[in-house]
């Protein structure tokens, strides 16, 4: 499903363009993708989707003004009404005190393992067969089902052209899977998910997507109000992903170094015990997140992140490094609509020396998280925030399925109160790492 | 365009579709951000493409493109058909769709002013003078945001029942952030607009009443408490009541996760769902950001009553789910792009109001918990256990407002909250013009409420 469309003679037409309009600094980012999905709705298979998607995306300074323009139409005319637009727009902004300049080219090593042929091959009817797979095994732990899903997989090219002398191409491969089954019992509902990604279709165990997700939503049948008070919780793998996301967006971009989160003001500072490290690597060989160069044509790195619970540095693009004076750390983000934000890649934590098991046989009364949203208000740090799915812990064991049980508190009270981290956790997409975390204290509001 | 429409639509049915749809997407926009005294960024852009949906042996086929020739919009069709077919013997859900009257129609929304005769040194003009009203309010104001969008949807329907239908819409949003600061404590308050309209919108912002009312409230949030945790009677506001009836409530009643077995009133039909205080309604009709004449199967729109009275009465549909169901289609099916096939959505959603003034409903509450503001909601419907998350909150006690609370969520079971509706007030707003996600899907809705009550709701919180 890869064909080759030429992205180098719009980019280049559009810098051309550009070359002659005087601007300060330009950049044009063209990018084609592939898709093929197949949706599950109800009791299987619903529809099968194809997707062929193109845009060029134009950014041009002028005077420290930005001006940004997009089109999905690669035509010559089109391509011309981007480049104007751009240009107008950038003469029409005010100066930016911030803004120092776009990167340079520097040359990345290369990454391998980012393409995978049996995606770019793959057809619709291979791709049915694959989810229907991963419903039949969620049938056969238990027939009957209503089903949410699907899975999709697809294939980008990019090529980034800078006015500064970087022009780089990056090609990658995706695939993602997910599947909610839905049980019912007079009116009680026993319902869950589970999910997969990566770089290649050989990493996806669909049959153990279906299998979990039906094991998972039937656990949920049975669930209970618990009532309000302090407890310790446990996070599994999943729930760590959001609770460890939060910190990572609040240390990314404009917005950490603009003093606009709640973890602005922590750089260099303890937020959490020594157990706690975090690094981001954007280079592991074949990991979903991993690419070369970032959406600035700067080479991808491993940074850590948080060392002995201390927060070591920001996430940067270009733009919020200048504010910081540092050097970009290659977290520049991008599609082809033109803004560039930054954001982490493959996020690992490191494990600790507890377990799941140890953590909940020693916990005498609390609560296991398995799913909830732990994002906090970015400004403030505060949360509140319901318990999707999770278990009563009581004399160390896991008991009922909670309702309606939200989760409150200051985020960084929660980082504080790291307790445990387990040794073994979930990778996902080979990049990502998560371990269990127990928190030893938190705000329970129930029945 | 429309002739290319057609001829796709008579090759997919000569292929063999027993239905076949060409849709062609259009949105052009233009976007300004103003940060801190500073209109840094302009910005603008072209989506364009047209989807391709068919039904062939009984199951959908969906394949869309960006690059308009006439080769790459046969591409499509064939990969829609190829879809279709590599599903053909596998067990799921049966295409189908109902049988409607073919519409043939042009619809352009008027406007006073075109957002694009209005020139960008203009309109940044514009958002510094909002932005201003919001940086000169206090000391204590850190940082202000602006942002402006203006833009144009066209979409055109061309389908094998004979529906050939172009609309084409314009709308217009401001949005105003502000975070606000005291040593390590920092808030934030914002305020939006957005409708259907031309440029006019933006002559009749009051800054002061608009930013200001941002800035204001990020500012009073500093001196605001931790909500109190536990059940409690709460009062919400019309855009609580807004978030409430659309997550909690209104995607539970879209056609196709009904019969996709997601949704707690699928068995519901005739029964009462609520207090007999509550009528929910959506209304596609009504000019709001949720506004359109056609929705994007080309169905021409009318005004739906879900709930009357506490009894649910009805489901929004597509031509799908209508067949499915039983229902008659009522123009609620919509698509981000031409990327996506139109699935259900709800338009401007709304509890109906009742008789009872705002002093009404709070004089009898001993204690409670008064919500203002949405920040965000969301809803698993298949469990019907939602949550909403507000911006700001105050105390009741003895029927008046006291402490102001912050960082306020809540949450429950849906058809639990609403069979425990105690009041309705008179006032109705509908004022939450924002995009709603579903299924990776993002639509222009609005939704609002008038204030109301409920009984027995958790609120979590610090304290």
């Amino acid at each position: 499903m890869a064909e080759r469309i030429d992205l180098a003679t719009p980019a280049e037409k559009a810098a051309r363009l550009l070359s002659a309009m005087n601007m300060d600094f330009f950049d044009v980012y063209v990018v084609y993708s592939r898709s093929l999905s197949i949706g599950v709705l109800g009791r299987g298979i619903r529809d099968a989707k194809s997707r062929i998607d193109l845009g060029l995306g134009v950014r041009a300074y002028k005077n420290r003004g930005l001006g940004v323009a997009f089109s999905q139409s690669l035509e010559p005319e089109d391509v011309e009404e981007t480049v104007d637009r751009a240009v107008s727009f950038a003469r029409a902004a005010q100066p930016d005190p911030y803004f120092k300049g776009i990167p340079g080219p520097s040359k990345a090593e290369d990454v391998p393992g980012l393409c995978d042929k049996e995606i770019i091959c793959l057809t619709l009817e291979e791709a049915g067969e694959l989810v229907k797979r991963m419903i039949d095994a969620a049938e056969e732990v238990r027939h009957g089902a209503m089903y949410r899903g699907g899975m999709t997989v697809g294939y980008s090219r990019s090529y980034l052209l800078t006015s500064t002398g970087i022009s780089v191409e990056m090609e990658k491969t995706s695939v993602s899977a997910f599947i909610e089954p839905t049980y019912r019992r007079g009116d009680d509902v026993g319902s869950s998910y589970e999910y997969d990604y990566a770089v290649s279709l050989a990493e996806i165990d669909f049959e153990a997507i279906g299998r979990k997700a039906a094991e998972k939503a039937l656990e949920q049948f049975g669930s209970r109000r618990v009532k309000s008070g302090a407890l310790p919780i446990i996070l599994t793998p999943d729930s760590t992903s959001s609770f460890i996301s939060g910190l990572m967006l609040a240390i990314s971009g404009e917005s950490a170094v603009k003093k606009r989160t709640f973890a602005s003001r922590f750089l260099g500072k303890q937020i959490a015990p020594q157990i706690l490290e975090i690094v981001d690597d954007g280079t592991i060989p074949g990991a979903i997140a991993s690419s070369p160069y970032d959406g600035e044509g700067v080479p991808r790195r491993l940074t850590k992140v948080v060392g002995e619970g201390r927060i070591l540095t920001f996430l940067h693009n270009s733009y919020s490094a200048g504010i910081a004076g540092v050097e970009t750390t290659g977290h520049a983000r991008r599609d082809y609509r033109g803004y560039v934000g930054a954001g982490p890649t493959n996020v690992r934590v490191k494990p600790g020396d507890s377990s799941l098991e140890e953590m909940i046989s020693e916990t005498r009364k609390g609560v296991l998280v398995t799913n909830a949203s732990l994002i906090p208000n970015m400004v403030s740090g505060e949360f509140s925030s319901t318990i999707d799915e999770g278990f009563l812990i009581e004399g160390g064991e896991k008991k009922h399925p909670v309702k309606n049980l939200m989760v409150g508190g200051q985020i960084l009270e929660m980082y504080r109160n790291i307790e445990l981290i387990s040794k073994e956790g979930r990778t996902i997409g080979k990049g990502f790492f998560f371990p269990s975390i127990k928190i030893s204290r938190v705000k329970l509001a129930g029945g | 365009m429309k002739d290319l429409l057609e001829e796709i639509v008579d090759e997919g049915l000569k292929a063999g579709a027993s239905f076949c749809e060409a849709r062609f997407f259009e949105e052009r926009g233009n976007r300004i951000s103003v940060e801190n005294g500073v209109a840094k960024a302009l910005g603008f852009g072209i989506v364009r493409g047209v989807g391709v949906r068919v039904i062939v042996d009984g199951r959908w086929g969906f394949a869309s493109t960006n690059v308009l020739t006439r080769r790459s919009l046969k591409e499509a069709l064939a990969d829609a058909i190829g879809a279709a077919k590599s599903l053909a013997k596998r067990r799921g859900e049966e295409a189908e769709i109902i049988d409607v009257k073919p519409a043939v129609d042009t619809v352009h929304h008027k406007v006073r002013v075109n957002p694009e005769d209005v020139s960008p040194e203009e309109k940044v003009k514009a958002m510094l003078e909002i932005e201003k009203a919001a940086r000169v309010f206090s000391e204590r104001v850190k940082d202000t945001f602006v942002s402006y969008r203006d833009v144009s949807t066209k979409v055109i329907v061309c389908n094998s029942l004979g529906t050939l239908v172009e609309e084409t819409t314009p709308r217009i949003h401001v949005h105003c952030t502000v975070i606000s600061k005291r040593g390590g404590n920092m808030q934030v308050g914002f305020e939006s607009i957005g409708n259907v309209s031309g440029y006019e919108l933006v002559e009749r912002i009051h800054p002061e009443e608009f930013s200001g009312r941002a800035a204001e409230k990020a500012v009073r949030l500093l001196d605001a408490n931790p909500p109190p945790r536990g059940i409690y009677t709460v009062v919400t506001d019309p855009k609580v009541g807004g978030l409430f009836v659309h997550e909690a409530f209104g995607h539970n009643c879209e056609g196709d996760l009904v019969f996709g077995g997601q949704s707690i009133v699928s068995d519901k039909m005739g029964k009462r769902v609520a207090s007999d205080m509550v009528s929910i309604i959506d209304d596609p009709t009504q000019l709001r950001n949720g506004h359109y004449v056609y929705d994007h199967e080309g169905v021409r729109a009318k005004k739906h009553i879900i709930v009357k009275d506490g009894v649910l009465v009805s489901f929004l549909h597509s031509l799908e789910s209508a067949a499915k169901m039983g229902g008659e289609p009522q123009g609620s099916a919509r698509a981000q792009s031409h990327h996506y096939p139109p699935i259900v959505r709800m338009s401007n959603t709304y509890f109906a109001p009742g008789d009872m003034t705002l002093e009404e409903i709070l004089e009898d509450i001993k204690l409670g918990v008064y919500l203002s503001g949405s920040q965000y909601g969301y809803v698993e419907t298949q469990k019907g256990q939602f949550t909403c998350k507000v911006e700001q909150a105050w105390l009741i006690e003895k029927g008046e407002l006291t402490v102001h609370l912050r960082d306020v969520a809540i949450n429950g079971s849906t058809l639990e909250a609403l069979k425990n509706v105690t009041a309705v007030g008179k006032d109705l707003k509908i004022e939450m013009p924002g995009i709603c996600g579903k299924s990776g899907q993002g639509i222009y809705v609005d939704a609002g409420a008038p204030h109301m009550r409920f009984e027995g709701i958790v609120v979590g919180g610090r304290k």
